[in-house]
């Protein structure tokens, strides 16, 4: 008798604390999982100084604007660059700087915002600006002051090397502390989504430790090869923009706010000849496909609509999943493959539901079972939550005690 | 078991255990003379390997990015230039006496482009022996009375000042002229500078300023230059000698007449400074030119054979050759083109590097034997010139303040006419301009690149770390086999004298000997210290010798001669007479002074090979042999074997060659042949080395030269 006893308490015993993991986990996730793509930052890092590195300044100068032509305002980017070539005493073109010799685009226009300049940027500040650590004096404006909803893209450009980037020419971020940066910004809901671009030679190597999910990140180059210039200025005596940065440029220059393209077709436009390194791009922490994300929903400022009855009223997150994937459909016959793969998806969440839904029936009965767990899903009030919980476990543990017995 | 008992006894002696280092110095010593000889031939042998090893240059710094710029100079500057060239060959400019005229001409060409422009006067210093003031760098304090009127330059200084800059540095071009004498050339090179100052004054990316000083170089080019820097780095604040210098009617009238003629403008009387000098360019062009290509010569060598940053060459060739299309020269030794011996080295060289690569394709070392027999003709005389401690040319001045400067000549292929002129100014003037904008873009002092190297093509070199490697196992013998030497003398004294004693009486004397024997190598010791002491009274002989007024060369030199035997015999009979071996019995008294001797060469070079590599290495060459082979000749009489001949036959040679006068007048009969050499030669030789404070001098009067009388007097030791 006992022998039969033991094992079947001992199955009901732990399927209790699964249970409470299964509801803490709900918790945890929920808030996250409701969030929306709220707003869009970016933060443009230019680290080296030097008038003759005047091409990493020209780069993350075309990248703010790019972003800000996209639709990025000034007050959700974070630009910091390591020294000021436009009144550098060797610039030709005083208070100018160009990223091509046909000196067409003055990148140092009236209306550039410098949130961090010369000597100011530092991998501490650097740092500060990710998680948000700062000295109460700092004005609003330095800093980064996105939520949960937010899609950050971070660019950096400069010299680089095997798991570092160099500051200044005195400091370096070494891999480890971007990616412990990043695990910051998640555990303090500081995004939903980042892509981190890197321009350096050997910049793959910047993103070997990073963990925390939702992150993107794309580097000029692989472990062991060299980020290259594209062109030489030969007035001003520069080179002036460099490969990787030159051929993302163009990409974008074909863009306007309203384009789709998504991020796949951005990362396969960088053919390796034309780069003389190879681009790489690293997704596993990344849930999305890349065919489904449009660029804007980082270089750009584009959200979905959502639709809603009333105001200040929240609508759950599958609905509006629904209403993108409307949107979406109604483009293209390139749309028309994508459709397809959300079906793909669908069922497989159907499939991942299902063995959750066979446990449930274990447990209990399955109809208050599903309510019991819509309700946790609807759930924003911690007391109610735990409420249930802790019902949920009364008679568990009535069972158990009798079945011992 | 006795037996056995005993063999225990002897086995637990302790062993004395060696340490392998020890041992190792103990097999050297034993086999000094195979390892000299190794070494010896490897330092040689290596010396001519260098060619072969030199790498190509390369711009180090990352702030240069020469030729990364498109040059700006037009036609239009060319023909401002030409202008210049043309009011200063006018024949009227020569008028003036004192070459007032052309001076004024080109001060008034600089404040036409709005350059800060300012006259500055000097008194030519000669140079003097100053034995208290040997190192110490040149300084204001010490200025001449005996000033006179007649004798006084005039420097022109033309400063621009960087539009944006901070002004705290500054590139100086310089362009030596004579007034009184110009030939096309100068006035020439005054054009190009004057095509590069007028783009200056219209750019805006300079930021250091630009100082182009016209150095009057009727007392010479380097004294001009050194006067201004003088006067520039060491701002005096007592105003001494300026009234004495304005007392003179003419230099007033010149400054009067300036101040009068372009009132409000940039013309100052004071002396104008911009800020550190980041750099310095000596430009110069040639009168007559045999050569077919338009080819610029870089001359380096600063002071005690100090080079300027190989970056500065670096960028000069490679806009010089990639740019302009100008050849580009560095000083050769012509002799030894045409030699045949070193061809045939070549060729072994070449031939042996073809094996090699035959055997493993990674091998690529070898060189043509033509570029080979180039190549060693250049680091000869890159060795040479550094080795002699004298400047090749007005950047000198510029080096004894740390700033890196050379000199560059441009000799132009024939001809006057005026397309040609235009090309040379257009060209010449392209060529400073990017210089110029290269060491704009600098960040810091030049510091990437080498500041020790030898030069085997303008566009290659050795590093110090490769030819160090050859000195080193030139001199690396020297300590084993002085203290070879020094095991023997006293091993063997001690043998000798156990043999001709009772073993008794050792006994007795045994730890007296033994203490006065171990003490013996003092009395060569100062020996050998007497004979530095007599190096350093002859090298300060000539100080005095030079206070004779009206003295010929030759004259001087004999007295010189004269009074240093007079010197070395008075110490002689002063101190104990040492050379006269008064202790006859110690027959093994030459080996201990050979390897007294030795150890001092050896403390001698080291020195030197860390103040001037070049000199300590043609030292080392001609030393080490000599004090490695002299052995009492009266000892290879009596052994009258073939090998004792042929080392008394090398003694003889090496003898009469390590003399200093001697291998002086050898070296400049390779070079200019036999014919015009003259004893007095050697005196106005001596005179340039001290006069231009060179190492080399104190090397010959207090390494060389007792190495060579300690020699020979152990080749005539009566033993």
């Amino acid at each position: 008798m006992e022998t039969f006893i033991n094992p079947k308490s001992l199955f009901h015993l732990l399927l209790l604390p699964c249970l409470l993991l299964y509801s803490s986990i709900a918790y945890n996730s929920s808030p996250v999982e409701a969030a929306m793509h709220t707003n869009n930052w970016a933060v443009l890092v230019c680290t080296s100084r030097f008038w003759f590195n005047y091409r990493h300044m020209a780069n993350t100068l075309s990248l703010y604007r790019t972003v800000k032509r996209l639709g990025i305002p000034d007050e959700r980017i974070i630009l910091m660059l390591a020294d000021d070539m436009a009144c550098n005493t060797r610039n030709k073109y005083p208070a100018q700087v160009f990223n091509n010799e046909n000196h067409r685009l003055n990148l140092y226009g009236d209306n550039v915002e410098v949130d961090y300049r010369g000597y100011e940027v530092t991998v501490e500040n650097f740092l500060r600006v990710l998680t948000g650590r700062h000295e109460t004096a700092v004005p609003r404006s330095k800093r980064l002051l996105s939520d949960e909803g937010s899609h950050i893209l971070l660019y950096m450009t400069g010299h680089g090397g095997d798991e570092f980037l160099k500051f200044q020419d005195s400091e370096e971020l070494q891999s480890h502390d971007l990616a412990d940066a990043v695990k910051q910004m998640k555990e303090k809901h500081r995004f939903k989504e980042l892509l981190i671009m890197v321009d350096t030679c050997q910049a793959a190597t910047l993103f070997n430790q990073l963990q925390s999910p939702g992150v993107l990140a794309i580097g000029s180059s692989m472990k062991g090869e060299n980020s290259y210039s594209h062109h030489l200025d030969s007035d001003v005596g520069v080179s002036v923009v460099d490969r990787f940065t030159y051929y993302t440029l163009a990409f974008f220059e074909r863009l306007n706010i309203y384009d789709n393209a998504s991020l796949s077709s951005l990362f396969s436009s960088y053919n390796p000849s034309l780069l003389m390194s190879t681009a790489y791009y690293r997704k596993d922490l990344y849930k999305r496909r890349l065919e489904e994300v449009p660029v804007t929903n980082f270089f750009g400022s584009v959200m979905e609509t959502i639709h809603t009855d009333a105001a200040y009223k929240a609508l759950s997150r599958r609905n509006s999943g629904r209403f993108e994937d409307e949107m979406s459909l109604d483009q293209s016959v390139h749309h028309i493959k994508r459709r397809m793969l959300i079906k793909v998806n669908d069922g497989d969440e159907i499939h991942d539901i299902n063995p959750e839904l066979l446990q449930g029936e274990e447990g209990a009965s399955k109809c208050p079972w599903s309510t019991f767990r819509n309700k946790f899903q609807k759930a924003e009030n911690v007391d109610s939550l735990l409420n249930y919980g802790l019902v949920a476990m009364i008679p568990l543990l009535v069972i158990s005690t009798w079945l011992v017995q | 078991m006795a037996e056995t008992k005993e063999k225990s006894l002897s086995d637990e002696k302790p062993k004395p255990r060696v340490r392998p280092i020890v041992r190792l110095g103990i097999f050297l010593i034993s086999h000094s003379f195979h390892f000299s000889v190794v070494c010896c031939t490897a330092g040689v042998l290596a010396l001519f390997l260098l060619p072969v090893l030199a790498k190509n240059t390369y711009i180090s710094e990352n702030a240069l990015m020469p030729g990364s710029a498109s040059p700006m100079l037009s036609n239009q500057h060319v023909s401002d230039g030409n202008r210049l060239v043309k009011d200063l060959t006018n024949p009227n400019s020569k008028s003036s006496e004192t070459g007032i005229e052309s001076h004024k001409i080109i001060a008034q060409y600089m404040l036409d482009l709005g350059a800060e422009v300012s006259f500055h006067k000097f008194h030519p210093q000669m140079n003097q022996f100053h034995p208290l003031h040997f190192f110490s760098s040149p300084d204001s304090g010490k200025i001449q009375e005996n000033y006179s009127c007649s004798s006084y330059g005039i420097n022109t200084v033309g400063i621009i000042r960087a539009p944006h800059g901070d002004g705290k540095e500054a590139i100086v071009l310089v362009t030596p002229y004579n007034a009184l004498k110009s030939g096309f050339g100068e006035a020439l090179s005054l054009g190009i500078a004057y095509s590069v100052f007028s783009l200056l004054t219209q750019v805006t990316w300079l930021a250091k300023d630009i100082i182009w000083l016209v150095a009057d170089s009727q007392y010479g080019e380097y004294a001009a230059v050194a006067a201004w820097l003088r006067e520039y780095q060491t701002p005096k604040f007592s105003s001494l000698s300026t009234p004495n210098a304005e007392m003179c009617p003419d230099v007033n009238n010149l400054f009067e007449l300036k101040g009068h003629s372009i009132s409000g403008s940039k013309f100052s009387n004071s002396f104008r400074r911009a800020g550190t000098m980041a750099s310095a360019l000596v430009l110069k062009v040639r009168d007559q030119n045999e050569q077919f290509e338009d080819t610029i010569s870089i001359y380096a060598e600063a002071s005690n054979g100090q080079m300027p940053n190989l970056d500065l060459i670096n960028v000069v060739n490679y806009l010089a050759v990639h740019r302009q299309g100008l050849r580009v020269n560095v000083e050769k030794l012509w002799s030894l083109l045409n030699s045949s011996w070193l061809k045939s080295l070549g060729e072994i060289f070449e031939s042996l590097a073809k094996v090699a690569k035959s055997l493993y394709p990674k091998w690529k070392f070898g060189i043509p034997a033509t570029e080979y027999v180039e190549g060693t003709a250049t680091l000869a005389s890159s060795l040479y010139y550094q080795a002699l401690g004298v400047p090749t040319g007005p950047h000198g001045a510029f080096r004894d303040y740390q700033v890196d400067a050379i000199t560059l000549e441009i000799s132009p292929k024939f001809s006057l006419d005026k397309v040609w002129r235009n090309d040379i100014l257009l060209r010449g003037g392209r060529l400073i301009e990017g210089v110029i904008r290269s060491v704009n873009n600098l960040l810091e002092k030049f510091h990437q690149s080498f500041f020790l190297y030898l030069l085997t093509s303008p566009s290659k070199f050795v590093s110090v770390g490769v030819y160090m490697i050859a000195f080193a196992l030139l001199i690396a013998p020297l300590p084993m086999v002085a203290a070879s030497l020094y095991v023997d003398a006293n091993s063997s004294s001690n043998c000798s004298k156990g043999d001709s004693s009772t073993p008794s009486a050792i006994t007795d004397t045994d730890e007296h000997s033994i203490a006065i024997r171990s003490w013996r190598w003092l009395n060569s010791a100062k020996l050998v210290f007497i004979v530095h002491l007599w190096g350093a009274i002859v090298s300060l002989l000539p100080y005095f010798i030079s206070q004779i007024p009206d003295c010929s060369p030759t004259t001087s030199f004999m007295i010189w001669v004269l009074l240093s035997i007079l010197s070395l015999l008075t110490l002689n009979s002063v101190l104990a007479s040492p050379l006269a071996c008064a202790k006859a019995t110690q027959e093994k008294e030459w080996a201990l002074v050979k390897s007294v001797t030795i150890s001092s060469v050896f403390i001698g070079l080291g020195l030197m090979s860390v103040i001037n590599f070049a000199t300590a290495e043609i030292g080392a060459l001609l030393m080490v042999p000599m004090c490695l082979l002299a052995q009492p000749l009266k000892l290879d009489v009596r052994a009258g074997t073939l090998r004792s001949f042929c080392r008394m036959i090398c003694n003889l040679v090496l003898g009469h060659i390590a003399f200093p006068p001697a291998a002086f007048f050898l070296l400049k009969g390779m070079l200019d042949g036999f014919g015009n050499a003259n004893v007095g030669d050697f005196w106005m030789w001596v005179e340039s080395l001290w006069a231009w404070n060179s190492a080399t001098y104190l090397f010959i009067g207090m390494v060389q030269l007792p190495c060579w009388v300690l020699c020979i007097s152990i080749l005539f030791h009566t033993c």
